[in-house]
């Protein structure tokens, strides 16, 4: 087995097994770890299809950042466990038909797909082997599909004009810093000298 | 640099292997020495800007005194709090002390000096700080203790705030380079000091430094471990070897920065001026690591601690904007000049 | 350069609604007013510039996105009720201090979500699209953030929204795996498929169909509406109930219309059972409502479940149907909710259906525009509402699909009940004096319209209306 191989499958069976563990974990913050792992490997595996670039970024988005402000919020979070608990075996039945119904239609689905012949054992590489697949990414995103791109741009705008709407209170006796009013001050406004006389104190 | 090994080793699968093995040895090895010497150094530079002497019993000139305390903390019990989670609790120093050495693999030292010069060398260096976070979080929240949660969840804050804007000097530098390579942005720099980038994106780099100090913790932005309000902040329940792995992976990052500086807006292994190019690389790398490393105990020793709504203030309302900004100037006086795109 | 021309409307509302929120926030809350007529001016600016550049088919970005005569006619619908919804959002607005400047600014990004939707050419323009104008509704339906009511509705909607772009999305994938494409076109071209793909394809199609329904309300998707509406502000309610439900159909049209032609035969199944089940639940729920804007929601469930019918039939003329029926009921909403904006006590507003008794005595101007509006709601003949309906219901019985108009008439008689349950309590009923009078022009303004244009002075515009129509519908197929 080759060196690639044996990553290959390291990375992929930790991915499932934190997949797995994220739903299985008793812990949330736990499970927001194994999610953590779970990325940590999948971007691995984007390395190994030689996506290095989606891998890096992968790491530097979710895991850099999206994941460090969720396991903060599971972490202040107060989560009673017996009572998150106490509703499970009430909606079993049903959320146990529903996910059958979903296993169904997958396997109906994936039994039913057909890959076509000349794809199988043509590794994917990338389309211009010359280029870096930064440039590659870059030269399609800001061309074919910068409709997309800006509209997304867009997306993530009204996110943080909902996030500020929604949030952000002006609340009334916090004493703020102002840097300008603090730099304007001058020993004529800010101190005042007087003379004391000697053993008398002020 | 691991070909030409594995070529000495006889070209096999092992002998790649091997060639691997011995050059992360080659660089670990040298660099854990090195840490104990900057937190000496450190510790002189500060001692002598308070006109204090420092550490100066062990050995000569108190040289040892790191290796002194390694001792100390190595034969020490490891204390795990009984309300601690323990796996986590363990995981996060190895975490600290791995990613801190890991993001060293990238690191040009000269001309085809490095163990992996992949090109996307600046994002691989940027996830691996990124990650850094991990270790402080994880270490805050398993400890079980007010004070290191607090500490944790300070770094996660911070650390995320000032990576934003760092992110927007690495987009500068890169889109004048072409290229994410390391290797790559040294070369950009070649032929001598008026090359270097610090002088063509001197905002740039006076925002990357301070981030830098931001991302590794250090006075005057180490809020996680301010010991006046959080005693020690999130290593408060750690003691003996766990505690040396923070205090490694922390001292690791910085120089880990420093490097990252000089690769970035001092011209990595290039010597200031064309004619000096005969002294090595390596050496050159050296010499500029300790220059900012100088600047960052500098700092340390100088600079009063940040008070936290000015941090989060100074990272967001005046890095980002002003960085956001540089990018855009820099990117488009490249593209109107002809500088980029080349 | 074209490309930009193509979507300059969309375009003047980005770059608009940037610089209003410039504006917002250097000066303000104060500047509120003004920013919901600059955003009314905004909306007027962007509807020029379509009318100007014409119905002819322009293709933009790759064929993402689409300009025809059915998005000339969808985004006129829209725009006019986002006029209206901003029309009538003063008064209750400052009183209940949310006059915020965000709001103009939401909205304006909600309608180019919406217009957007409407050109959407390819599964991602339309997932995109539709994510810009659902967040954009989400946040509005949370506006009054310190009341519980309307904080739950934005939740609500969020996470049920939420469930339906994932099931959209899981479509959309399906889909590009069995097809290889997003965009319409290629979809359209690679027809049913070949064999067991096919399969495949449909399991997509229903996914995707779900993610339509839900954002329509047709049910079994319904559930969000009764209660976002109720919550919500009333004004972002009549926002909720008009431009968003317009644009989702012009989506949902032209999604299957556009890239499904092959597949007719099977979603038309689908279609069918949405219809069918929207028009009856939304008839017989409705009868023991007794709060207005809940009212409204069932109605609206009902309407869907009307226009669906017209979809259903995949023609030419289901589809011209399609587009009469929302354009009427986007009037009919809008001068509906004005009238119940109107409805002021002494403490305040009231929601409460029995607040309406004896208001042709009261305020008989009011209670006329409320009874044209119900009347029309209802579908009586001669009014708006009925030629909405009589032009789905044509094409419907053309297709054969006689059942399914008979549904639709049981249905809309029983329906009828409780819009003419409001008239008999108007104008039979003894009066409690509890209505007060009108202060607010807007609403005055966009009642009056509405009803007008319902009354039978409509029969003036029908013509062109259904013509526009018309067009708008050839030229999907």
């Amino acid at each position: 087995m080759s060196l690639t191989a044996l990553a290959f499958y390291l990375f992929a069976s930790i991915t499932v097994f934190s997949g797995f563990m994220v739903i299985a974990s008793k812990n949330p913050v736990h499970s927001v770890l194994f999610l953590i792992l779970a990325f940590f490997n999948a971007s691995g595996l984007f390395l190994l299809l030689g996506a290095e670039f989606l891998a890096m970024l992968l790491i530097i988005i979710y895991v850099g950042a999206v994941a460090v402000l969720f396991l903060f919020v599971v972490m202040m979070l107060d989560i009673n466990y017996t009572e998150m608990r106490e509703g499970f075996l009430q909606y079993l039945p049903i959320g146990a038909l529903i996910g059958l119904i979903v296993l169904v239609e997958l396997i109906m689905v994936v039994g039913v797909w057909q890959v076509a012949p000349e794809i199988i054992g043509t590794p994917a590489v990338a389309a211009a082997p010359d280029l870096t697949n930064t440039e590659a990414l870059g030269a399609v995103l800001y061309t074919q599909y910068i409709y997309a791109f800006q509209a997304a741009g867009i997306v993530l705008l009204i996110a943080m004009i909902g996030a500020i709407v929604l949030t952000l209170r002006t609340r009334e006796g916090v004493k703020r810093q102002n840097i300008s009013q603090q730099n304007r001050r001058t020993p004529q406004t800010a101190i005042e000298i007087k003379k004391v006389k000697v053993g008398e104190g002020l | 640099m691991v070909e030409w090994l594995a070529g000495l080793y006889g070209g096999t699968d092992a002998a790649w292997f091997f060639s691997i093995i011995t050059w992360i040895l080659v660089i670990v090895a040298p660099l854990l020495v090195g840490v104990a010497f900057a937190v000496y150094a450190d510790r002189k530079i500060w001692a002598a800007m308070q006109l204090r002497r420092g550490p100066n019993v062990v050995g000569p000139f108190g040289l040892l005194q790191s290796f002194a305390d390694g001792l100390k903390l190595f034969i020490k019990e490891t204390i795990v709090p009984a309300g601690a989670n323990k796996g986590i609790f363990i995981l996060a120093p190895m975490l600290t002390f791995v990613l801190a050495l890991i993001g060293w693999a990238v690191i040009p030292w000269g001309e085809g000096a490095v163990l992996a010069d992949i090109n996307v060398g600046i994002f691989y260096i940027f996830a691996i700080s990124s990650l850094g976070v991990y270790g402080i979080i994880m270490a805050g929240w398993a400890s079980n203790s007010r004070y290191a949660f607090l500490g944790g969840l300070r770094s996660a804050a911070q650390m995320v705030s000032y990576e934003v804007s760092m992110g927007f000097v690495l987009v500068t530098v890169i889109s004048y380079a072409g290229s994410p390579s390391l290797s790559e942005l040294v070369h950009m720099q070649s032929g001598g000091i008026w090359n270097w980038n610090f002088l063509w994106f001197f905002p740039m780099f006076v925002i990357f430094l301070i981030s830098a100090m931001a991302e590794t913790n250090r006075p005057p932005f180490d809020l996680p471990e301010a010991e006046a309000e959080l005693v020690a902040g999130y290593q408060v329940e750690y003691s003996s070897m766990a505690f040396a792995l923070f205090w490694l992976g922390e001292y690791g990052n910085i120089l880990l920065m420093c490097a990252l500086s000089s690769v970035l807006f001092f011209g990595g292994w290039y010597a200031p001026i064309p004619a000096l190019d005969f002294i090595p690389g390596p050496l050159w790398m050296i010499a500029k690591i300790c220059f900012f490393f100088f600047i960052f105990a500098w700092v340390k020793a100088t600079v009063p601690r940040y008070r936290y709504d000015q941090l989060m203030r100074l990272g967001w309302k005046v890095f980002l904007p002003v960085s956001l900004a540089a990018v855009v100037f820099y990117t488009g006086w490249g593209v109107a000049f002809g500088y980029i795109g080349k | 350069m074209s490309d930009v021309l193509t979507v300059l409307p969309e375009l003047i509302l980005a770059v608009g609604a940037m610089g209003l929120l410039m504006i917002g926030v250097f000066s303000g809350d104060k500047s509120y007013g003004l920013l919901k007529w600059l955003a009314s001016g905004l909306f007027a600016v962007a509807f020029l510039v379509m009318i100007g550049s014409g119905a002819e088919q322009k293709l933009a970005f790759g064929g993402m996105f689409v300009t025809d005569a059915f998005a000339l006619f969808m985004k006129s619908v829209v725009l006019t009720g986002a006029v209206f919804a901003l029309g009538l959002s003063g008064q209750f607005m400052r009183e209940r201090g949310i006059a915020r400047f965000e709001y103009p600014v939401l909205v304006v990004l909600a309608v180019l979500g919406m217009m957007m939707m409407v050109s959407a050419n390819d599964m991602l323009a339309l997932y995109i699209g539709l994510e810009l104008q659902s967040l954009a509704l989400y946040v509005l339906a949370a506006f009054n953030r310190d009341k519980l009511r309307s904080t739950e509705a934005g939740l609500k909607y969020f996470v049920l929204g939420a469930l339906s772009s994932g099931m959209m999305l899981y479509g959309i994938s399906l889909i590009y795996g069995f097809t290889g494409s997003t965009s319409f076109a290629e979809i359209a071209a690679y027809g049913i498929g070949s064999g067991t793909n096919g399969l495949g394809l449909l399991f997509g199609l229903v996914f995707l169909i779900s993610g339509f329904a839900f954002k329509v309300s047709a049910v079994p998707f319904h559930m969000w509406a009764p209660d976002v509406y109720e919550g919500a502000p009333t004004p972002i309610t009549v926002f909720f109930g008009t431009a968003p439900k317009v644009a989702a159909m012009a989506l949902f049209v032209r999604a299957l219309i556009v890239s499904f032609p092959d597949l007719t035969q099977q979603w038309q199944q689908v279609v069918v059972f949405l219809s069918v089940a929207s028009m009856i639940l939304g008839a017989f729920a409705g009868l023991m409502q007794t709060n207005i804007k809940r009212l409204m929601a069932y109605s609206s469930i009902a309407h869907m479940g009307f226009a669906l019918a017209g979809l259903a039939t995949g023609t030419v003329d289901g589809v011209q149907g399609v587009l009469v029926y929302m354009a009427i009921y986007m009037l009919m909403t809008a001068g509906t909710f004005a009238v119940i904006l109107g409805m002021r006590r002494k403490d305040g507003l009231t929601e409460d259906i029995s607040d309406l008794a004896g208001l042709a005595k009261t305020r008989p101007a009011l209670a006329a525009i409320m009874a044209t509006l119900m009347f029309s709601l209802a579908g009586i003949p001669l009014l708006a509402g009925f030629f909405a309906k009589l032009y789905v219901f044509m094409a419907v019985v053309e297709a054969g699909m006689y059942w399914l108009a008979v549904v639709g008439f049981v249905t809309s008689t029983v329906a009828a009940v409780y819009y003419l349950r409001i008239v008999k309590l108007m104008y039979f009923d003894e009066p409690n004096e509890n209505i007060e009078p009108l202060k607010d022009r807007g609403i005055a303004y966009v009642g009056f319209v509405t009803a007008a244009l319902n009354s039978p002075l409509h029969l003036l515009l029908i013509w062109p209306l259904t013509l526009a129509a018309g067009l708008a519908a050839q030229s999907l197929f």
